[in-house]
């Protein structure tokens, strides 16, 4: 019989909310989830992701910052902080396919839903296990997104959708999808653009895998041939989409990069374990030592970047680490690509042959040229570092168009 | 904000207002085309204001910020190019309140903490040498010093002189000079940037009372490593103060000079270096604020991030600073302009107190190897 854990009940005491957590990771992490998960085909992926959060669900883990009345136990953000800092230490599985549900999916039902869509959608990801996916970028919209092209156009009590979306992340095992799609193509770009939720079962949607230079196929394309959305599952007014989609995208506050931050620092706690153990040549060597140093530097300006966001959204959960976001995307994903890089230089030929791909390992899992050609999720996903350069340059430093 | 954050960040604002009035870019230009030592009226202020003292523990009649207060002090400094040997003082006041005798600190200490004795010490390196000042003892227990002194920072400015000087038993020890009294010539040796200088001085048996050997043992191995560690950190905050700086002199050039009908921060290749910039100098800002709270913490891993802040604040520095030439074009090479007077500063502060693969060996040191504390 295995204890029962309880970490909400322990909430008001940080540090034994912490324990808690982690004596639950430790008598819960699949044991050998990095063999199991080498190479593992997309269904096994699915069902190994929805075990993981079935498992986080039954202990008030699933959905730690959703409002108790749905369902969720309205955790602070210092709670969320604490769950990702176990996990990444206790080197727990990933839970990616959850991660629109988890986060844009509520941002955005909660602001702009109806009761109806709040009832229907976010009970059906907690009690269903429904997964969903996004659908904003187009072959020919991508950092330009408000030119977008996906028509919708309203007829009677539905909205008839045709056109393509690119890069949606598990697509292909997506119940429904967040759309952005035209309803007024004369209006100014950004103005003629609604929010919808998409049936991914309904007729016309067709969902075509795009393989990646990693080998792996997480994105997708969605293809929309005259499907029917009804009206009730417009999010927000029509033709207001645009800036219910940019709450969407502010929607994890920083804690997706902070899982993310947590896992690199892990892994370079234990490149340091090893150094220090004795068993590893490149210490040896003046040029490989100081570039690794230089790279733990760079971890450490991060997670003090890092934390200084955070601090300043619970300051001030409105307006708080508001202009911060830009400068640790591009800190990271330039330091995860630095980082890769290194690994691979050091290896030399031994991470040229080709090993088995680990799922759910997140960015730096242990395969050296896998981590280094994912590393271009974070420099070209969400903003490509260019289109984020110029933000940081006008938004920050107020440089002029 | 915490009390002591609230407190910190006030002192921080007191300094830079201070600092924008008495070391404007204006009276910096001025200063570097005088053939001053260092800004005495500058100094004068800073000895009114107390600023000496906020490093220097309560006990010793200091405000016992200890390394919080002087790094913010350090990041003004740098801010402005204040050309005053703040660095070289609050050293030896540091060293003096470690390893001093009560009669000692109580002699020398507050002439340092007040700013009335304006101090330097011979430059360190995490590559150390060995000192080329030799001491004997007379019979008597007088010391006398024989050799060279050299690389003392803003020496000719001092009015006390720490030197590390070798016994006739092969250790180290630190001795006290003050060169107007004991009849040392110091002699100061330009430096390209000019807010600072570097100066040396040659010992002919000189001699002192016993009483000038600081402490009653032999200097031990951890007091340079903590000289060491706040000369980095010190560098360190003046290289983020630095950068900020001339980042946002630069950008405010940027939007203000048209070229083809329109401000040339207008032109992505240029606006893309300065958000890589920008980057850099909030990452190496939230690392080296970091750095700074461990040593003041005493945590176990603070002599590894002192180096790699050293490394990383200066290298980051010296590219904005080097690159803000570049970005001003023209007007940024010239001698009116203030852009060389942050580059050469940089430049310094990259070569001061070890370079970049000096430290960052020193940090390897500590983090890799097998003796390295988990």
């Amino acid at each position: 019989m295995t204890r029962r854990f309880d970490p909400i009940a322990k909430k008001n005491d940080l540090e034994a909310f912490r324990h808690e957590i982690r004596a639950w990771l430790q008598a819960t992490i699949p044991p050998n989830w990095h063999e199991t998960m080498a190479d593992a085909d997309e269904r096994r992926f699915v069902e190994f992701q929805r075990d993981w959060f079935v498992e986080m669900k039954k202990v008030g883990l699933g959905t730690p910052h959703w409002p108790k009345d749905w369902g969720g136990p309205d955790l602070s953000l210092r709670h969320q902080v604490i769950i990702f800092e176990e996990i990444a230490q206790m080197d727990a599985p990933t839970a990616d396919l959850y991660t629109i549900t988890l986060y844009h999916l509520p941002a955005t039902l909660f602001g702009y839903g109806t009761p109806a869509q709040r009832e229907r959608y976010l009970k059906g990801a907690l009690e269903r296990n429904e997964v969903w996916c996004q659908g904003f970028s187009e072959p020919n919209a991508g950092s330009d997104l408000a030119s977008l092209r996906t028509r919708a156009e309203r007829k009677g009590d539905s909205y008839v959708v045709n056109g393509q979306k690119i890069w949606s992340s598990f697509g292909a095992h997506a119940d429904y999808c967040l759309l952005l799609a035209r309803t007024d193509p004369n209006a100014p770009k950004h103005a003629g653009i609604s929010y919808f939720i998409l049936d991914m079962k309904s007729p016309g949607v067709t969902v075509r895998p795009i393989q990646q230079a990693t080998g792996r196929a997480e994105f997708t394309e969605i293809y929309l041939d005259n499907v029917v959305i009804p009206v009730e599952n417009r999010i927000g007014n029509e033709n207001e989409g645009w800036s219910i989609a940019q709450s969407t995208l502010s929607a994890e506050r920083g804690l997706i990069i902070f899982e993310h931050s947590e896992r690199l620092a892990r892994m370079l706690e234990r490149d340091l374990d090893a150094a220090r153990k004795g068993g590893a040549a490149w210490c040896q060597d003046d040029e490989f030592r100081r570039a690794y140093v230089r790279i733990v530097a760079d971890m450490y300006g991060l997670r003090a970047l890092i934390r200084k966001m955070l601090s300043e959204i619970e300051a001030n959960p409105e307006m708080g680490g508001a202009l911060m976001p830009p400068l640790i995307k591009l800190h990271y994903s330039e330091l995860l690509r630095r980082y890769t890089e290194l690994r691979l230089r050091i290896g030399g030929l031994s991470t040229q042959r080709r090993e088995p791909v680990p799922m759910a390992g997140g960015y730096v899992s242990t395969n050296l040229m896998y981590d280094f050609l994912w590393s271009y999720a974070w420099t070209i996903a969400a903003g490509t570092n260019e289109i984020i350069r110029t933000i940081v340059a006008e938004r920050i430093l107020g440089l002029p168009r | 904000m915490t009390e002591d954050a609230a407190e910190l960040d006030a002192l921080r604002n007191s300094i830079r207002r201070v600092l924008t009035e008495h070391a404007s870019r204006e009276r910096v230009q001025r200063f570097v085309k005088s053939s001053d030592l260092y800004d005495k009226a500058l100094w004068d202020e800073a000895v009114n204001l107390g600023w000496l003292a906020l490093s220097v523990p309560e006990d010793n009649g200091g405000l016992g910020l200890g390394m919080n207060g002087a790094a913010l002090l350090y990041e003004e400094l740098g801010r402005s190019l204040a050309p005053v040997p703040v660095l070289g003082t609050l050293l030896v006041a540091e060293a003096v309140a470690a390893a001093g005798t009560a009669a000692q600190k109580a002699a020398w200490l507050p002439d340092l903490a007040s700013g009335a004795a304006p101090a330097s010490l011979e430059v360190i390196d995490p590559k150390r040498r060995a000192p080329s000042v030799r001491l004997r003892r007379r019979p008597d227990g007088a010391l006398v010093l024989s050799g060279y002194a050299r690389d003392l920072l803003d020496g000719a400015a001092a009015s006390v002189l720490l030197l590390t000087v070798q016994g006739e038993d092969g250790a180290l020890y630190l001795v006290l000079v003050r060169p107007r009294e004991d009849a040392v010539t110091v002699q100061a040796e330009a430096l390209v940037d000019r807010t600072r200088h570097l100066a040396h001085a040659h010992f002919d048996d000189l001699v002192l009372p016993a009483d000038r050997q600081l402490g009653e043992v032999p200097l031990r191995a951890g007091l340079s490593d903590e000289l060491l560690g706040h000369a980095a950190l010190a560098l360190a905050c003046d290289g983020l103060g630095l950068a900020d700086a001339v980042l946002t002199l630069t950008v405010e050039y940027l939007k203000t000079r048209v070229q083809f009908g329109k401000p040339i921060g207008s032109f992505q290749a240029l606006k893309h270096r300065c958000a890589n910039h920008k980057v850099a100098l909030e990452s190496v800002r939230a690392m080296t604020y970091e750095a700074v709270r461990h040593w003041a913490e005493g945590r176990g891993d603070a002599a590894a991030r002192s180096s790699l802040a050293k490394a990383h604040a200066c290298d980051m520095a010296t590219v904005i600073a080097t690159d803000a030439v570049q970005l001003h074009g023209g007007i940024g090479f010239t001698w009116e302009h203030s852009c060389h007077l942050f580059l050469k500063r940089a430049k310094l502060n990259e070569a001061l107190f070890g370079t970049r693969a000096a430290h960052e060996d020193r940090a390897a040191a500590l983090l890799l190897d097998p003796s390295a504390a988990a």
